[in-house]
């Protein structure tokens, strides 16, 4: 009997769904609603706006979150979380991403450590720029989910990779 | 309302912004701050008359309990409150910052205004004046000595 020892290339069920759960429990503290996850849309074309990168890892390994907003979407969530529309391209911009980043990756870490990976969050980096793909090298398992808030849309990607 | 010096500390001036606003809304007291942008920053900023400290943990250099505990660490400092302003949630990191790391509060983010009072109030008294270890520490001496004699 040959054994298939093809390595699993989806992220756990669980740790997606926890990951989706953390998305809707952050936003919900930022905007006083949560976003809605839309499960029919798991493709998005090039992003025109910011992304903010972070990840919670382990010696083992590292989820990488990746929070893509389109431009419309990162001016009205400024002016919810900063109590005025910051300019996009600012670097006050790029601090709130990471900031946002920061804060989800701070619930992600909470709520996968019940499930037993237990990992510290790196620091956040913001990417602004038109036209943005996201692509991942040595193809680890990703998930892409779209969510729907009442300020806009935004994406969360999000990789699962062997620590280095 | 009292003055208070307050030290700041978070790699984001939007969050360093958001930390004083809330702190301002309350108007509790009269807030002065000081800004650090990493713990590093925050020993060179921190001088003798620093009230009360606002302290994010993950910051690039020195992270904010490795701030707090080389702040603990001098021995002179322990009337000073430190409030963990943090996105880290888990109860082993709650534990780490409070009994490793000396801080003697614990905010998550996002946080409101009212969060924040409710975090903070118990080291105001009605003056805006805080009630500082060391200040309890008197009292609870001066109560000591009363009943001594």
């Amino acid at each position: 009997m040959i054994e298939n020892k093809t390595p699993t290339r989806t992220i756990p069920d669980e740790i997606v769904d926890l990951v989706k759960q953390s998305v809707i429990n952050t936003f919900e503290s930022i905007l006083g609603e949560p976003p809605v996850y839309n499960e029919s849309e798991t493709q998005s074309g090039p992003l025109n706006g910011m992304i903010g990168n972070i990840a919670v890892f382990n010696p083992e390994h590292t989820l990488t979150l990746m929070l893509a907003f389109p431009k419309e979407t990162a001016v009205a969530l400024s002016e919810v979380f900063v109590g005025m529309e910051l300019p996009f391209e600012s670097d006050d911009m790029g601090d709130l991403v990471g900031e946002i980043s920061n804060i989800l990756a701070g619930e992600v870490a909470a709520n996968i450590e019940t499930i037993g990976f237990r990992g510290q969050s790196s620091l956040p980096t913001a990417t602004r720029g038109s036209d943005l793909t996201l692509f991942m090298p040595n193809k680890p398992p990703t998930k892409k989910m779209k969510f729907e808030a009442n300020n806009g849309v935004f994406w969360l990607n999000m990789a699962l990779s062997e620590s280095r | 309302m009292a003055n208070i010096k307050a030290l700041v500390v978070d790699d984001s001036k939007i969050m360093r912004s958001a930390v004083k606003r809330a702190l301002d809304q309350l108007m509790i007291a009269d807030f002065e701050y000081v800004e650090a942008m990493n713990g590093e920053d925050a020993l060179e900023q921190f001088t003798d008359d620093i009230q009360i400290i606002f302290l994010d943990w993950n910051m690039p250099k020195m992270t904010g309990v490795e701030f707090a505990k080389a702040l603990r660490e001098r021995g002179d400092t322990d009337h000073i409150p430190i409030i963990m302003v943090t996105a880290e949630k888990s109860m082993g990191k709650v534990d780490i910052a409070l009994n490793e790391g000396g801080a003697n509060e614990y905010l998550t983010k996002p946080f409101t205004a009212d969060k924040m009072h409710k975090t903070i109030k118990r080291y105001f008294d009605d003056s805006g004046n805080l009630i500082t270890g060391k200040e309890k520490a008197e009292k609870k001496s001066f109560f000591s000595n009363i009943l001594k004699s």
